[in-house]
């Protein structure tokens, strides 16, 4: 029984996020970030897999469907989507991780399996599970966590485990300054169902400070697994761009088109990549439907872009059905869905703004779905567009690196 | 009460004049156009004109075809009532067994009609890359009271003799229906699309089969005959693009018409959208130093080379300082370091050894061993084909499925031909 938890919003994505989950997140041109770990699951066998939503779902909800990409859809197993419900006695919303999974035990209990395993369908990796398995049961552990290497710099992002000599766990710090372990933990852990279920009686919200701390406290076996390949959790604006960014490096460590772990996903139909006259294409990753005529540098596409003649695309993830029209020049930035980019215009030039409120969008632009960039219209860095942001919203001058640009309701838009 | 429509694919031609490239599988399911198979056309129009209910007659080197529909999932037909079917010539059926022509295979499959509540019949061709609404069709046949409706295009007057031509009144009722005849005054091409009343359909079908004169083929027996009797047969013009990709030298101008400003059809037209068995592959990678300009590229692709004016079926890499130029390559073919492949047909899974010149010097040498289909400047290369690194390939020449590099003596002359071995029975 694999679970995998995609509720989150991702209050750092911006308006990435603004109407779907980030596991619903576009990724790698064609992909959604979950798919990795649909992927993951498939190839490893999983038969029965729970996907807990709660924000924004519809996405996520569309894209796997009944889970055929993923030959996930069965008479007995498969995917089930597990939404937040209200039953008499209590209402509702998952208040944590561990409380997500305790709403769900009964699904999980008449199904008695051995052991659960518990994912998040926010990160991008690799990973065979029955290496995890293996260790879990050579090692007779309760609960097994997989870790992977951290740079010391980075131990403020993650939950940092020690891990002894014998490879048992002994503690868990959530997201510390500085940490004596380099190991961080991916939030993907493996129970005996039965030592979960235990604490599960307890009302758990959080899984490391209401399940897996007691766990240690009580002297529970809990033991380390450490994964090498790559991992990225994409939660925030410059995690999501580097990852993407990431697969069209010399030699990127993250592969999506090894045969045998190939990354599944719900696929449309759409024509291979028409390629212009004066295209220039380098380093990049461009999907079926798209339209080049312009330059595309260093950047990943989505499927139906369009980039017209004269138009530049350097170091941006674009996703599908974007409109880049002539001559205009996109660089530092992620596009969402649908956006069109007037003749001329110009997307994140100039000087990243240094006021500590932009930190998190790490120089980078942020275009919402839907949104209208004027022809002629001059983005700075770290500028967020709004979805479906019209012409009218962008005022006359350069938009100041750190502008925010509201959102519109499409059906209140009436330009 | 409304009926359900049942439409017949003909998917069991033979190609012969595509050489190579129909050699190992039937006509319908030769790759065309980046990813599709030519059937794809035909499947995505009968799904996009609302007939989910359809059974496919092979015949020839069905195994490629049987492979690509499947079930029929990309194209939603795989489904509780109706669907695809595959209908193979069987044994048993009547005293001789295959199907002796277009007719006979529907005549022997006319079982299939028993239980469907339909009132007419389409009957279409597996053969043809187009786009049509049949639901016109329907609403043509509907209105002339037809018994049966041919679906007819203009050719050019130099391809009459290619084709089934009709001559028409000035109400579509057709006059006249000869079978590749030299000239003709109509320049009516029938498209292989007939559109049959049910009943006239049987009664039809089992008078020509009774008929020992008969070489049971629609174009060459049923329709003349019928048109001669004046049995109601109408043509329907269809005026937008449709072409016969019957030979190498239409095969490789019909791909190519893809890459112009302009194409011939809109591919990307969410509303008409042209299934295909799409195997998960990653976007495109264009790594540093490519180059690339008026192409088709398809996903799973990686060009460290340069390609220019040609089709790349997914899966294709274009090794660093290689160059692909006015070519069909396709899928999983590896074009090595510095080699070049210039004016090529390449099949699928072909490896090009590092250095190796597949196309150049003179284009007058016809092909050696069909030199009526290979005489452009065209050359072919059989699917897995392994050429040696440094090989000098000329013009029209020929290279055989699975040859591998100890078959090549030397370089191949304009006009060569290297055999592979014998294809598997």
């Amino acid at each position: 029984m694999m679970l995998v938890l995609s509720g989150g919003g991702g209050e750092r994505l911006g308006v990435l996020t603004a109407e779907r989950a980030v596991s619903a997140v576009p990724f790698g041109g064609k992909y959604r970030v979950i798919d990795f770990v649909l992927s993951n699951c498939c190839h490893s066998g999983g038969e029965r897999i729970g996907v807990l939503t709660q924000h924004a779902p519809t996405s996520l909800h569309d894209h796997i469907g009944a889970g055929r990409p993923w030959d996930l859809d069965r008479r007995g197993g498969g995917v089930t989507i597990l939404q937040p419900y209200l039953t008499r006695s209590h209402a509702g919303w998952y208040r944590g991780t561990a409380d997500a999974i305790a709403q769900n035990w009964d699904f999980i209990e008449e199904r008695h399996p051995q052991r659960v395993l518990i994912l998040s369908g926010d990160h991008v990796y690799r990973m065979d599970y029955r290496a995890l398995l293996a260790t879990h049961l050579e090692r007779r552990s309760s609960a097994t966590i997989a870790v992977t290497r951290v740079p010391a710099d980075q131990t403020r992002r993650f939950g940092m485990a020690t891990v002894d000599r014998e490879g048992r766990v002994t503690a868990l710090v959530e997201k510390p300054e500085r940490a004596d372990t380099p190991f961080a933990s991916m939030g993907i852990y493996l129970f005996d169902t039965e030592a979960l279920g235990e604490l599960i009686q307890s009302k758990p919200v959080d899984m490391v400070l209401d399940v897996l701390r007691p766990m240690l406290q009580a002297g529970g076996r809990v033991v380390a697994h450490e994964f090498q390949g790559f991992w990225e959790d994409v939660g925030t604006v410059g995690s999501l761009y580097r990852a993407n960014l990431e697969l069209v490096a010399p030699v990127p460590r993250l592969v999506l088109d090894d045969q045998r772990w190939p990354i599944l996903t719900r696929d449309e139909e759409r024509p291979p990549v028409r390629i212009g006259s004066s295209a220039i294409l380098e380093d990049s990753l461009v999907a079926n439907g798209c339209r080049v005529s312009g330059a595309v540098r260093r950047s990943v596409l989505s499927p139906g872009v369009s980039v017209e003649a004269g138009a530049e695309v350097v170091e941006s993830v674009v996703m599908s059905d974007v409109r880049i029209e002539r001559g205009a020049h996109v660089r530092h930035a992620i596009l969402d869905k649908y956006v069109r980019v007037g003749a001329g215009a110009e997307i994140g030039s100039g000087e990243p703004p240094q006021h500590r409120e932009h930190a998190w969008l790490e120089g980078l632009t942020l275009v919402g779905k839907d949104a209208v960039v004027p022809a002629g219209a001059r983005l700075g860095r770290a500028v967020m567009v709004g979805v479906g942001a019209t012409p009218g919203s962008f005022g006359d001058g350069p938009v100041d690196a750190g502008t925010v640009i509201p959102s519109r309701v499409w059906h209140e838009v009436s330009e | 009460m409304r009926t359900t429509r049942y439409a017949f694919i003909l998917a069991g031609g033979v190609g012969s004049r595509l050489c190579l490239l129909a050699e190992r599988r039937a006509k319908p399911a030769v790759p065309f156009g980046g990813k599709y198979r030519i059937i794809d056309f035909t499947l995505s129009n009968c799904v996009n004109s609302g007939i989910f209910d359809i059974g496919v007659l092979t015949q020839y080197r069905p195994t490629s075809l049987n492979q690509h529909i499947g079930t029929g999932r990309p194209w939603d037909l795989d489904r509780n009532r109706g669907g695809v079917q595959i209908l193979q010539p069987a044994l048993g059926m009547l005293e001789s067994d295959w199907y002796q022509g277009t007719a006979d295979a529907i005549y022997r499959n006319l079982i299939h009609l028993r239980r469907r509540r339909t009132d007419q019949v389409l009957i279409l061709s597996g053969d043809h890359v187009y786009k049509m609404d049949y639901n016109v069709l329907f609403a043509f046949h509907t209105a002339k009271g037809a018994g049966v409706t041919v679906a007819v295009t203009e050719v050019p007057e130099s391809q009459v003799s290619s084709f089934g031509i009709l001559e028409t009144d000035a109400n579509g009722r057709v006059i006249a229906f000869r079978e590749k005849p030299k000239s003709s005054p109509s320049r009516l091409a029938s498209m292989g699309v007939y559109l049959f009343d049910r009943e006239s359909l049987i009664r039809w079908l089992v008078e020509d089969a009774e008929d020992p004169g008969s070489s049971h083929d629609f174009g060459k027996d049923l329709l003349p005959r019928l048109v001669a009797r004046d049995a109601g047969v109408y043509a329907y013009r269809f005026g937008d693009y449709w072409q016969d990709v019957g030979t190498l030298d239409s095969y490789y101008e019909a791909n190519l018409a893809f890459l112009s400003k302009t194409p011939p059809l809109d591919l990307a037209d969410p509303d008409w959208i042209i299934h295909t068995q799409s195997a998960d592959r990653a976007p495109v990678r264009f790594e540093h130093g490519g180059r690339v300009a008026e192409s088709l590229v398809a996903n799973g692709c990686r060009i460290a080379g340069r390609v220019e004016r040609s089709v790349l079926f997914p899966g294709v890499t274009v090794a660093r300082g290689a160059t692909v130029r006015d070519s069909i390559v396709m899928h999983d073919t590896v074009v090595g370091r510095e080699a070049v492949v210039d004016r090529a047909i390449v099949d699928k899974e072909v490896h090009v050894g590092e250095q190796a010149v597949i196309g150049s010097g003179e284009a007058r040498t016809p092909n050696r061993a069909c030199p009526e289909h290979l005489s452009s400047g065209l050359l072919v290369v059989g699917k897995g084909a392994r050429l040696p690194a440094r090989l000098k390939v000329g013009r029209n020449a020929r290279i055989g499925a699975f040859v591998t590099e100890s078959a090549f003596a030397g370089d191949v002359p304009a006009g060569g031909v290297v055999d592979g071995p014998e294809s598997m029975h």
